[in-house]
């Protein structure tokens, strides 16, 4: 029962450590995934923390419009002279801090970490498929990186035209200064990107395909592997589209040629007359990664949630079936609906309506995790440690920001809505603020394996508290703006009476985001000091039963020394009534179960008091309640 | 013995905190006076931001130094788990409140407060109400359930967590019935749609709004109700349209700067960009459509309120109806608008005659048509 199918004895020698490794081939271009995660982590961390920075900076703008600040001379030169942030700038900015936080924080940072670190850990692998396909996936991303960072210091300024950087807008440098140099590197970055994307995404794919230890059935993966490998797949259908549509771009802009432009005046595009393309085509393109991108930034933190919340509620997630069904319907729908940014572009009504109906069947699959989490929980014995509160955070906000989905994905509806604040506040709460609470809660849960030391708790809990709450109050007031018809990417208000009303709203907000701002430093500092100085790990710091807790603290070149361990039951035997610790591993077999193939035996649904029908509804009604409200058994 | 010495350490580092932040501000003020030309506002905001940061690093060490604490004396003194699930109740309850405040106070400065002005806003609105309905109740369900949970089954060494996997009939539950409800929302939505964009008229006023960096011009299609053809290698040639008046139907069109509409006619917006794409946000009337170059957008609706009326119903004499560009379209972005004027149908006679057609002759037809025309089944309805 007790035993535990992993040797440590030092006896074994690992099959991969023969050869020596240098600083360069351990630290820089290592082969091994645990390694890339940790260099995708850092990257991401601190491409966020320059997102986010941006964001401060625009946010100061909103607040201030009229407001002189002399450090803005002294950070940003010519952009903001006098102190006055440029209007260019602020485009700049808005476009940069999208792109970042879309591409490089939630995409490259969230699911290139954990992806990394969790599929051969979790799956009983010695490391990826092709170890070098993932270091070249690691470095044309941090190659993707640097050249998005160098086109803020270019002539004209970084690509400006929105993280969407629809043509003609990015496409003519005469529209907008950003739409020179700076865009050239932006459409370079995003290649480079898209690179490394598929790299790893195939990489992913293949060693959840073909690396599984004896005994991992599918149905007895993880559904932090589910999701990502959903994820994967989801990279690989849609990533090469944009790659497509942005060479497109490239065309239109370096080669005279007309894919997105039509009508276009000579004196407008670089003397050639651009005739017969179409912009509308551009935005189909780009959507059809972007919208299947939402759900390759929100599936990863899903994944990681549903592993922390069983972990930490003690208790097996709940309908483990479902869930993997409601990532499947999430990543096929992924792909038909992305016509919904689109209402409006003048597409053809009726298109519009078959995008609002898979649009709003993506409510149904959304709607099961959610009770699904929220089953979980019930009659758990939660450890509201650190990562648990970010995966109750991450809950809240897939609820209060999924909701408002079902506003915009009503083609009527957005008519009204596109593009305003209301969108703002939509997407930076389902997909900004979720998948940022998915990926710190998988930072906190995950540091012990990454670095054999935990963060420190308590500072975790204050920077889970001054998140949550600065992160509603930024963006649930912006719903009100929204409905009022403020729009988005406006450099200032101050053009408009009507918006005057905001005016405390944005100051408001702008102090909730220098809080949440204050927050993530409190976690940065967390962060790399416990690098360093946190407490010493034990192995399986959280008792969870999953694989990558069966490793030594210290990393190994090929994970386990000795014997890959078999697996023998599902991942979430939590508190199994009759025994005595309240976690069973999932290398620990059952009695008299020899083969790790054959199933062990079923535990027994719990005997529930039944609902006595013959009473009154009411009355039925009201043991229901209790029930769940957790008053009555 | 060490358990007093800690205690002291406490209390000294806590002294020394406060005493090495007041004497940062103290600094801060001096500097403040000699430096009389700065503004005090940005300077009081600096002080906030770093009294914030300050507390922040006051909280983390009392936390870091009882926890120490609770190490040495081999009992927790801060219990995370339970702190946690009272400020979950504490973030639920002041959640809600804060909500329904907003609701209360936010709400009203939205555009569903004020009276619908077009034809087609009420049934908007309903729609929005309805969904916010909807919507509204499972949030506020879900989020009670989620913190509720978070504090009922915080962490007890007494009681081990129910394993309970799965219940078909419960998954079926809960996909059923948000199936049924999205049904609803979906059937409603497509039938909202439909009218919203077929709800044209034979005889709708034809508008054409252009958009370029960074203005707004409307051409009216005149006494014909027909515009002119445009070419774009005319656009800032001929004018800045690119309308040539001697083409077919052209003559009587009329270009302005300011968009003035009858009240109760149907109005077909077409819509032409020159440059990049721009977007015709008319947040009063429920109406938006993207502004594309190179690609013909349409869309008609019907004002139900003139400004005046307007104006009265809101007591507020300033108030103008508006149109915003909503697509990102350069440096000037934020200041690319237009006033919107609905007019009664006398007022409009009145004021379209005053401009100027792009040909004599066109200004003459003008004069003689009567723009006073009742014929918007719309409006009737």
């Amino acid at each position: 029962m007790s035993a535990v199918a992993i040797h440590t004895d030092g006896h074994h020698h690992d099959d991969h450590g023969h050869h020596k490794e240098t600083f360069i081939s351990k630290y820089i271009f290592s082969m091994d995934h645990k390694m890339i995660s940790k260099q995708f982590l850092v990257t991401g961390i601190i491409m966020g923390t320059i997102g986010m920075l941006m964001s401060l900076v625009f946010r100061l703008q909103l607040a201030y419009p009229d407001t002189k600040f002399p450090i803005f001379e002294t950070i940003l030169g010519e952009w903001g002279k006098g102190g006055k942030l440029d209007p260019n700038f602020y485009l700049a900015l808005i476009t940069i801090h999208g792109t970042i936080m879309v591409f490089f924080v939630l995409t490259a940072g969230l699911s290139g970490t954990f992806s990394n670190l969790l599929i051969p850990l979790q799956l009983g692998a010695r490391d990826m498929a092709s170890p070098f396909m993932n270091m070249l996936s690691y470095w044309f991303f941090f190659t993707s990186s640097v050249v998005m960072i160098s086109s803020l210091f270019v002539q004209g300024g970084p690509a400006s035209a929105g993280w969407t950087v629809y043509p003609p807008l990015s496409a003519l440098p005469k529209a907008i200064p950003g739409s020179g140099t700076g865009m050239t590197l932006w459409l370079v970055s995003m290649i480079l990107f898209i690179v490394s994307s598929l790299l790893g995404g195939i990489n992913y794919v293949a060693t959840v395909v073909n690396m599984r230890t004896k005994g991992m059935k599918m149905t007895r993966m993880p559904l932090t592997i589910w999701a990502f490998t959903f994820t994967a797949i989801l990279g690989i259908l849609s990533f090469p589209v944009l790659f497509g549509g942005s060479l497109l771009l490239v065309f239109d802009r370096s080669f005279g040629t007309s894919f997105y432009l039509n009508e276009i005046p000579a004196d407008l595009a670089g003397g050639i007359e651009r005739v017969g393309g179409s912009p509308i085509l551009f935005q189909h393109l780009f959507w059809f990664l972007g919208h299947p991108e939402v759900y390759i930034i929100l599936l990863p933190a899903l994944g990681i949630t549903s592993e922390v919340i069983a972990t930490n509620a003690r208790k097996p997630i709940f309908g483990y079936r479902a869930m993997i069904g409601s990532i499947m319907a999430i990543a096929i729908l992924s792909f038909i609906v992305w016509g919904h940014h689109m209402f409006i572009t003048g597409m053809n009504p009726f298109l519009g309506s078959v995008f609002m109906l898979g649009t709003l069947i993506i409510a149904v699959p959304s709607a099961v995790k959610t009770f699904n989490y929220l089953g979980t929980l019930w009659q758990g014995n939660l450890r509201l440690n650190p990562q648990m509160m970010f995966a109750i955070g991450l809950v809240s906000f897939f609820i209060s920001g999924g909701l408002t989905g079902i506003f915009l994905g009503n083609a009527a509806l957005d008519i009204n809505l596109h593009d305003t604040y209301f969108v703002v506040a939509h997407f930076h709460l389902v997909m900004g603020s979720a998948a940022i609470f998915g990926m710190l809660c998988g930072i906190y849960h995950w540091y012990p394996k990454m670095f054999g030391r935990t963060m420190n708790e308590s500072l975790g809990h204050i920077h889970f508290w001054m998140t949550i709450v600065s992160a509603y109050c930024v963006f649930f007031p912006m719903h009100f703006m929204g409905l009022a018809g403020v729009p988005r990417r406006y450099y200032a208000f101050t053009a408009y009476d009507q918006f005057n009303v905001f005016v405390d709203m944005n100051k408001f907000i702008t102090y909730a985001a220098f809080i949440g701002g204050i927050a993530q430093f409190i976690f940065l500092f967390n962060f790399f000091y416990s690098m360093f100085k946190g407490k010493k790990a034990v192995q399986n710091p959280w008792e969870s039963n999953t694989l990558e807790w069966t490793t030594p603290v210290k990393h190994l070149h090929g994970n386990w020394p000795g014997e890959i361990p078999h697996v023998y039951r599902w991942p979430y035997d939590y508190s199994v009534p009759g025994h005595e610790s309240d976690f069973i591993p999932q290398t620990t077999p059952d009695e008299g179960q020899l083969d790790p193939l054959s199933e062990p035996k079923a535990v027994p649904a719990p005997e529930r008091k039944r609902v006595p029908t013959l009473e009154k509804e009411e009355a039925v009604l009201f043991t229901l309640v209790k029930r769940w409200l957790g008053f009555a058994q | 013995m060490k358990h007093l010495k800690i205690k002291a350490s406490f209390v000294l580092s806590i002294a020394m905190i406060l005493f090495t932040s007041l004497s940062v501000f103290a600094q801060d003020m001096n500097e403040e006076a000699a430096a009389a030309a700065q503004s005090t506002a940005s300077n009081i905001n600096w002080l906030i931001a770093g009294i914030a940061i300050l507390l922040v690093f006051i909280i983390g060490m009392v936390f870091d130094i009882l926890s120490k604490v609770g190490d040495v004396q081999k009992k927790p003194i801060i219990n995370w788990g339970k702190i946690n699930a009272y400020l979950a109740l504490v973030f639920l309850v002041v959640g809600l409140a804060a909500t329904v405040w907003e609701f209360m106070v936010h709400g009203k400065l939205t555009v569903f407060a004020l009276p619908a002005a077009s034809a087609h806003a009420n049934e908007y609105d309903n729609m929005f109400m309805v969904t916010l309905a909807l919507t509204g109740v499972v949030f506020v369900i879900t989020q009670i359930l989620l913190f509720w949970y978070t504090y009922k089954y915080k962490e007890s060494p007494k009681r081990k967590a129910l394993h309970y996997a799965d219940n078909h009939k419960l998954e079926l539950i809960w996909t059923i019935i948000p199936t049924l409800v999205l049904t609803v929302l979906v059937v409603r939505g497509l039938i909202v749609w439909n009218h919203m964009t077929s709800s044209k008229s034979e005889s709708a006023m034809n508008i054409e709004m252009f958009g370029y960096q960074f203005a707004w011009n409307a051409r009216y299609s005149g006494a014909d109700n027909k515009l002119g053809k445009y070419d774009f290698r005319q656009m800032g040639v001929v004018n800045a349209l690119g309308v040539d008046s001697t083409k077919e139907f052209a003559g009587d069109d009329i270009i302005t700067s300011e968009l003035h509409i009858p009240v109760n006619r149907d109005i077909y917006l077409h819509f032409r960009a020159k440059d990049v794409i721009h977007s015709a946000y008319l947040p009063h009337f429920r109406v938006q459509m993207n502004v594309v170059p190179g690609l013909p957008t349409k869309f008609s609706f019907t004002p139900t309120l003139t400004t005046n009326e307007m104006r009265v119903k809101l007591d507020n004499p300033n108030f103008d109806y508006i149109l915003l560009c909503n697509k990102i379209c350069g440096s000037a972005h934020y200041r690319m608008k237009m006033k919107v004027i609905v007019d009664s149908e006398e007022e409009f006679d009145k004021w379209i005659k005053q401009q100027p057609a792009l040909t004599a002759k066109g200004t003459e037809t003008n004069n003689a048509f009567s723009f006073k025309m009742k014929n918007s089944p719309l409006a009737s309805k």
